[in-house]
């Protein structure tokens, strides 16, 4: 199914539930405000995205659903449990990718990904079932058995994606997810994201590939400096950017007061 | 040669030194002078180090009540003369240190090969800093210190001559180094592609073996520094066939008047010199880019997943899973290998030092001594750097444990376990090299073995708690694991747990050594049954606490977790 029609297939009257929950959510360091004052629901079965400039917050709101960054004022609540309180099993519940793969280089994929399914107590057969059948579909086969350091950059993401699907998580968080990836495995991601979502899995993504997102989200939050500047589908955007026909790239650098580029450019080419 | 471009990749050579420090990147503003202290300082020891000795001599040679004083100058020339040999088995030793050091670095600072820069240019750098700290210091210091003292004693020239003879000993040192440096990653890339499979363990079998005969030669040479130095003395000159010889004899010659020969032997040198540098050129250009294969461990096909042997010894899943990748992490990491050297060093020092390998003076029958040390040492320290780094080696994929839902109980049982685990092998295993080599009796084998155990279930407990409260995930150049003030603290406080576990042992030692010399004593007399049951009892207490302790801070760090 191609992805432009996502925004349409499914209409929001069918979200009966929160699953993310963000309460006047404010994170700083030292001085430094990350995340200022953030109030965000995110229906059940929605797929989300998060847009922002570099150190816009974005990534920091992200761990905070997880319990990897702690807010320093607000709740936040995930398919109805209290991160702060309950973080175990919500983990139990959340399928993470982060920006940078950062994983045990020392394992080889095979092992990482049955140590994965361990954690998160996937029955053996099953394990075996759906490893064999995400190496495949990623096209790591033959390359499993290999230590992950040798892996390039498109194929640690490979398997920190698989590590995220394969225990059947209620709400997936992923943080640059598409990035690396070569365009076949890009495509089996967004369709595999769009099943899931059509199975009620409720998604959360960063990314700065605007296009995947206009393609792929029901709804899309853009913040800047810490705070969410916009909050919409892409009708609701293109309204409050005053730019009716316009695609997310403008409807981004207007609402983040950057669209005058061309002067930059110019500057550039002196 | 462009020598602006390297001197800047030097420069990110000795700023990348301050990551291996653990300094903080952000905000980080250079003192030009701090940045090069230890150089500053190492010329300031030498010149005080010059001051004094002159001040020494001169109080020595102005006393007329010592008679037939040999000549001054005769005698410093003589320690000039074999100061290049011995500046170049210093270099070599550290350079080669710091290379091994520098092969666990997961993010290396080599020079970036897409800039504009030669092989010439980032050969000379590397060179340059593999002296860059120890051997330059030592140069410094000592160059500093022989000019001082020769401007006192009218020997300038020869001193100045003997600084140049030193500067080139250093780069003749780290030339060899990097031509080792070079051919070793090429060598181990062809190791692991005959390998196969095999490649993870004959890399982990490999590399403790270089480890340990690297250590023993190291120990073998400090330890016999002076007898060294004289030897070399007295051989120099019949030894002139060997290129490293060279610098010295140059000196020797120019000393004595001999200038035809000196100059042959300066050229021979320089020849030498840029035939070292050239051949490291060489090798870089042709496997400088070179990567080692990568290592495949199971054969592709279809996945089947194994039932594993924790599960019936009582552990979730989860806990199995971490026990699994840390096992196979202590065989695969090279950076983690190092742990295992101190043990077998502490097996294999006493040993050597029983059979008269190291020391003729030392005993080569069985002694109690070495068999408490064989025995405890090895599995002691074996539990205290386990559970010190156990936390920290998760690293930067920490945020693995903290993302999974992995309970601190889960945590802190299956680090604990593996720490016992490892340490009790190691008890094994040293126990019954102790018992085969010194033939203890079996009453005292049985207490050697349990004492062990207790000592290590408490000292693994207050181990792991040091590694949670110092754990350093950063892996910038080198994964720290550990940070080092934590570190000292973790010896100190094992030191003084091992001390009460054994304490309850003191009285039945005591009476065992002084009942040779004191009437009426025996050791008999105190029931040995007992003090062991008392030393477990502690050590179950102790290990009991901080097991607890443990999963409050486990508790701590997934509550706190900041990635």
């Amino acid at each position: 199914m191609p992805f432009s029609i996502c925004n349409s297939v499914v209409s929001f009257s069918m979200y009966t539930q929160f699953a993310v929950e963000l309460k006047d959510v404010t994170k700083r360091y030292n001085e430094i405000v990350a995340v200022n004052n953030l109030n965000l629901t995110i229906s059940t079965g929605e797929i989300f995205g998060l847009l922002g400039p570099n150190g816009s917050g974005k990534s920091t709101t992200l761990k905070m659903l997880l319990g990897l960054v702690q807010p320093t004022a607000g709740s936040v609540n995930v398919l109805g449990l209290d991160v702060q309180k309950q973080p175990v099993e919500v983990k139990r519940l959340v399928g993470y990718v982060p920006e940078s793969p950062n994983i045990y280089e020392f394992l080889t994929g095979i092992e990482y990904l049955d140590f994965i399914a361990d954690i998160y107590g996937v029955p053996t057969a099953e394990k075996k079932q759906r490893i064999t059948e995400y190496l495949k579909a990623l096209q790591l086969e033959g390359r499993e058995g290999d230590m992950i350091n040798s892996y390039s950059d498109g194929m640690k993401k490979k398997i920190t994606l698989i590590s995220a699907f394969l225990h059947k998580p209620k709400l997936l968080i992923l943080d640059e997810p598409l990035n690396a990836l070569d365009p076949r495995s890009a495509r089996i991601v967004k369709e595999f994201l769009y099943e899931l979502k059509m199975q009620g899995v409720t998604t959360i993504m960063s990314t700065h590939v605007l296009e995947i997102a206009q393609a792929l989200c029901d709804r899309i939050g853009i913040m800047y400096q810490g705070q969410l500047l916009a909050l919409g589908n892409m009708d609701e955007l293109r309204q409050k950017a005053s730019l009716p026909r316009s695609g997310l790239e403008d409807i981004f650098l207007r609402l983040t007061g950057t669209e005058d580029l061309r002067a930059v450019v110019e500057e550039l080419m002196k | 040669m462009n020598w602006k471009n390297v001197l800047f990749l030097m420069q990110v050579e000795r700023k990348s030194g301050r990551l291996l420090r653990g300094i903080k990147a952000t905000k980080y503003r250079e003192n030009a002078f701090l940045a090069y202290w230890p150089y500053w300082t190492a010329a300031i020891i030498g010149v005080l180090g010059g001051l004094l000795a002159n001040y020494i001599t001169s109080i020595v040679y102005s006393t007329a009540a010592i008679p037939s004083l040999p000549s001054l100058s005769n005698e410093t020339l003589s320690v000039f003369v074999v100061l290049p040999t011995i500046v170049l088995v210093i270099s070599l030793v550290f350079t080669l240190l710091q290379q091994i050091q520098l092969s666990g670095i997961k993010a290396t600072a080599q020079v970036m090969y897409w800039l504009p820069v030669t092989w010439q240019e980032h050969t000379m750098a590397s060179i340059f800093a593999n002296l860059l700290g120890l051997p330059i210091g030592i140069v410094l210091g000592l160059t500093s210190g022989i000019i001082v003292f020769s401007i006192f004693n009218g020997l300038i020239l020869q001193a100045l001559l003997t600084a140049l003879a030193l500067c080139a000993a250093a780069f003749m040192a780290s030339s060899i180094t990097e031509i080792l440096r070079v051919l070793q990653v090429r060598f181990v890339g062809a190791v692991y592609k005959s390998s196969g499979r095999a490649a993870i363990w004959v890399r982990f079998i490999g590399s403790l073996l270089f480890f340990i005969i690297f250590y023993i030669l190291y120990f073998y040479l400090t330890s016999g520094f002076t007898s060294f130095l004289q030897n070399l003395t007295q051989a120099q000159s019949a030894l002139w066939y060997i290129p490293f010889i060279w610098l010295a004899l140059i000196l020797s010659y120019i000393i004595k008047g001999l200038f035809l020969q000196g100059i042959l032997f300066v050229g021979l040198s320089a020849l030498f010199i840029a035939g070292l540098y050239y051949l490291a050129v060489l090798l870089n250009k042709r496997f400088g880019l070179y990567e080692p294969p990568a290592i495949t461990i199971q054969k592709s096909g279809v996945y089947t997943p194994k039932t594993g042997l924790l599960g019936k010894l009582g552990f979730s899943n989860v806990e199995a899973a971490i026990i699994r990748k840390d096992l196979r992490g202590f065989t695969r990491r090279r950076e983690v290998i190092g742990i295992f050297i101190a043990p077998i060093i502490m097996i294999i020092i006493p040993l050597m030092q029983s059979i008269g390998v190291t020391s003729g003076s030392a005993a080569s029958q069985a002694n109690p001594i070495f068999t408490g040390i064989i025995f405890l040492l090895p599995a002691g320290f074996m539990a205290m750097l386990l559970g010190e780094i156990l936390i920290g080696e998760e690293g930067q994929a920490v945020w693995r444990i903290y993302a999974s839902p992995v309970s601190p109980k889960n945590l802190v049982k299956s680090k604990y376990f593996f720490v016992t685990l490892f340490s009790t092998i190691i008890l094994l295993i040293s126990g019954t090299i102790g018992t085969v080599f010194y033939h203890p009796s079996a009453q005292d084998v049985i207490v050697a073995f349990l004492e062990t155990f207790f000592v290590v279930l408490a000292v693994g407990s207050i181990s792991l708690s040091i590694g949670f409260k110092g754990a350093d995930f950063s892996e910038t150049r080198r994964a720290r694991m550990i940070r080092q003030e934590w570190s000292l603290i973790g010896v100190i406080v094992c030191a003084v747990a091992g001390a009460a576990v054994l304490a309850p042992l003191v009285p039945y030692v005591i009476a065992s050594f002084a009942s040779s010399f004191i009437p009426g004593l025996s050791a008999s007399s105190f029931n040995l049954a007992i003090s062991v049951i008392i030393s477990g009892v502690i050590s179950l207490a102790i290990t009991a606490v901080f097991y607890r302790i443990n999963i409050g801070l486990a508790q701590d760090l997934l509550r706190k977790a900041e990635v």
